[in-house]
């Protein structure tokens, strides 16, 4: 099945790379000329040349990022977003050579062989992989192409293209790896430890990629273990995982029939999670993990699409279940776009999982008997269950936003918008809020409010004044029209002047807290002479 | 030096059965179930009342008074801040930043919104939570039971139906996650019952600093002999305390309904 399988060749494939630069940037539909940022966690992950172009790097912040380049425009990272928007040139490619494997959304990977004696030659092929991918981004991002022994080496020569085609003659890979910085590393390593290890290996004065190549392959793994064995390979230009001549087990293979057929993404997103965790789980049981993976789907009236998917760090279910989905969007949005050919004419009734590539599992360290990882999982097929249920914005999560109230220090988004499991915050978070009340927070926090009225000792209605005090000290609250409940104990008032510089926006308000006799507490504020409940300390 | 051999060997097969084989042998030695498995941890602060901790498939019910929210919250904490998830089904007033100083974890909390129907109460467990995508009526104990199967802890803030109720406790027991039923929203009898007996504000510095409460837990099992405890709910920094030195007696004075005679009405 594979070019790499079965050859008993033990040197790494020729492999043809397609890298389209800036691929954040340019899915999100911003003209390479533009100045724009690609922000995720508040560091870049990605910018446009014109960006580049005025010192913006990867990995800085937000703020030194608009430092460099104020004009920029800053969007934030979507995966799925790039996954869409990649799939018409997966498609494009798929046409001139089958079996390519999408590395990540803009970056894609095929035999070479196959391609170059068709089309006479690995130049002449790879030229004409690059015409096809440039005609379908329309010339929005340049497109480098390289040729090069095993995916490390390629995805470097097709950076150094710089927008063409760099062809490294078997066997020069070595040569070509050498005199190219450490760091190079950290682009096909998707790992945070590999960040530290480049720089760990810098101060150890190994600065190219030569002087680790030339580093005895056993000392590198007896001081940085697995990691350590994979860097050693590919230095040496071998592909990062030994090639093997052994078949995938045919048990590995799942697949689902979907009856009736299916249209709905989200369906289907769900069907694929599930297939992914049942994957996941017999890998996990003989101890190996997937870095290369077929997801096969099939409509009613028997159109397939077929796509490689390869992740280094190897693919989880979440990571499966991520790139079914992106593999599904692509195809069912590519229907009702310019061109409904390309996408499929009935609904999708196989979904089917073909572990392409498995290697043992010597990464992560899994708690012996299970631990929080099953948790997540189990919640986030149950999120996606419930998204299926009631539409996909009824599940919501906090996110800390900032602000002065009660209910704006904190708020909710749809589960989807962001990554389960993992903190969720606005910029505005880490910003300061003066006249915030300090904790503890109320418990219960009204949409609506509720109306309220404070009483002085003579039964009229008591009020702030201009100079935030009160006109007189309250001894009763009536709640929504209820009997007045005597006020145990009070604090406040505390202004709170917002946006004073925008007539629109501005609010000028006090809250004031109550303690009342039934043992209630709460937060009223005063807006414009009149009184709500805000919050409740329940 | 000569270079090890990194290359794994062409049978692999070594490699491929020893995690099944050490899986197979985890299996034989674990026991049934582990005893912190059947239990869910709790903050310290709530030792005194649960000295086992939250028993995984019971029902928890909190009985209507002020403070039941936080209490409720506080009950969850624990488990959050171990790894659990935890719903709030049907609680759209929340407040999220005190659910947070609280100590559950913002991450593993999912918010449901079940639609402003439930919360009017007509009609329990027949509720309409509105047309799901497929033009379906889904009700809310549909949605409770698609998220016991979830998370580990389910707060219900929606009311239902005595029947429903049965069939999400069985459900809960199954699937070993805990139920913990906000005031009037559980129709039978809970596992475990939590009161809030009355509350005392602390305002040092003329702002609503702590509150003092005593918390009584009684219900089945283990659990039949009623335990009361004296919390800070909250503390000082907003998360929960227990009360130094205190004699979990009679000394909390509850305040009771007084209403303002003469005062406009």
């Amino acid at each position: 099945m594979t070019a790499s399988r079965g050859t008993g060749v033990t040197g790494p494939t020729r492999t043809l790379l397609v890298w389209c630069a800036d691929w954040p940037v340019v899915a999100a539909g911003v003209a390479s000329d533009e100045p724009a940022v690609v922000l995720h966690a508040n560091r870049v992950v990605a910018c446009s040349a014109a960006a580049r172009a005025e010192g913006v790097r990867r990995g800085l912040r937000r703020r030194e990022a608009q430092s460099c380049c104020p004009e920029a425009v800053v969007l934030a990272a979507d995966p799925d977003r790039d996954a869409r928007a990649f799939e018409p040139v997966a498609a494009a490619v798929e046409a001139l050579a089958p079996r390519l494997e999408v590395v990540r959304p803009g970056v894609l990977a095929l035999a070479a062989r196959g391609p170059s004696r068709y089309y006479g030659g690995e130049v002449a092929a790879a030229s004409r992989v690059r015409e096809a991918a440039v005609a379908t981004i329309l010339g929005r991002a340049p497109v480098g192409v390289g040729v090069a022994d095993g995916l490390f080496a390629s995805l470097l020569a097709a950076r150094a293209a710089a927008g063409g085609t760099v062809v490294v003659e078997p066997g020069a890979t070595p040569a070509f790896l050498a005199p190219r910085p450490v760091s190079e590393l950290a682009r096909v390593l998707d790992d945070p430890v590999v960040v530290d290890l480049v720089d760990l290996l810098r101060r150890l004065g190994l600065r190219t990629l030569g002087t680790v190549a030339a580093v005895p392959a056993a000392d590198l793994l007896g001081r940085f273990g697995h990691l350590g064995a994979r860097v050693s390979r590919l230095t040496r230009g071998l592909d990062e995982h030994p090639p093997r001549a052994r078949a995938i087990p045919p048990e590995l293979v799942v697949s689902t029939e979907i009856d009736p057929p299916a249209e709905e993404i989200s369906q289907l997103a769900f069907l694929a999670r599930s297939l992914a965790t049942e994957l996941g789980d017999r890998l996990a049981g003989r101890g190996l993990v997937c870095t290369r993976i077929s997801i096969e789907v099939e409509t009613e009236h028997g159109e397939t699409l077929a796509r490689l998917w390869r992740h280094e760090g190897g693919l989880g279910p979440v990571e499966l279940a991520d790139r079914a989905r992106w593999q599904l969007e692509g195809w069912l949005t590519a229907a009702s776009g310019p061109n409904p050919s390309d996408g499929p004419t009935a609904g999708i009734s196989l979904l089917r999982l073909v572990p392409d590539q498995v290697v043992p599992d010597d990464g992560r360290q899994l708690g012996f008997w299970g631990g929080a990882r099953d948790a997540d999982v189990r919640a986030a097929r149950g999120v996606a269950r419930l998204q299926g249920l009631l539409g996909p914005d009824a599940v919501l999560v906090p996110e800390r936003r900032g602000g002065r109230g009660p209910g704006e220090q904190m708020g909710l988004v749809p589960a989807h918008a962001v990554r389960l499991g993992a903190p969720a915050a606005t910029d505005d978070a880490a910003r300061p809020w003066p006249g915030r009340l300090p904790p503890p927070s109320p418990v219960l926090v009204h949409a609506p409010s509720l109306p309220a009225v404070p009483f002085d000792a003579g039964g009229q209605p008591v009020g702030v004044t201009g100079r935030g005090v009160l006109t007189a000290e309250p001894v009763a609250v009536g709640i929504a029209g209820r009997a007045p409940v005597a006020v145990l104990a009070c604090a406040g008032p505390w202004p709170a002047e917002e946006r004073w510089w925008d007539p629109a926006a501005f609010r000028r308000r006090a809250r004031l807290q109550v303690v009342l006799a039934d043992g209630t507490a709460h937060l009223l504020v005063v807006e414009d002479g009149h009184w709500q409940v805000e919050a409740t300390y329940d | 030096m000569e270079a090890l051999d990194l290359e794994p060997p062409a049978d692999t097969r070594a490699v491929l059965t020893v995690p099944s084989a050490l899986a197979r042998v985890a299996e034989r030695s674990r026991p049934v179930a582990l005893a912190g498995q059947q239990a869910l941890p709790v903050l310290p602060c709530l030792l005194a009342l649960l000295p086992d901790g939250l028993r995984r498939g019971t029902t928890v019910s909190i009985e209507p008074g002020p403070g039941a929210t936080a209490l409720a919250m506080v009950l969850v904490a624990g488990a959050s801040a171990g790894g659990s998830w935890v719903a709030a089904v049907g609680v759209p007033s929340l407040g999220l930043a005190a659910t947070a100083e609280l100590g559950v974890a913002p991450e593993r909390l999912l918010v449901v919104d079940v639609g402003p129907g439930s919360q009017a109460g007509t009609g329990p467990g027949a509720t309409p939570v509105g047309p799901g995508r497929t033009g379906r009526v889904v009700a809310p104990a549909t949605v409770v039971a698609a998220l016991i199967d979830a998370v580990d802890i389910v707060v219900l803030g929606s009311r239902v139906g005595s029947s429903d109720a049965r069939r999400l406790a069985a459900r809960a027991r199954e699937q070993g996650a805990v139920v913990v039923a906000l005031p009037g929203r559980w129709p039978g009898v809970a596992d475990l019952r939590l009161r809030v007996d009355g509350g005392t504000w602390e305002l040092p510095h003329r702002v609503l600093a702590a509150r003092r409460v005593a918390v009584t837990a009684e219900g089945r099992g283990a659990a039949a002999r009623a335990r009361r405890a004296a919390l800070w709910l909250p503390g000082p920094d907003g998360s929960p305390a227990p009360v130094a030195g205190a004699d979990t007696g009679d000394e909390v004075v509850e305040v009771g309904d007084r209403v303002i005679a003469g005062a406009p009405a």
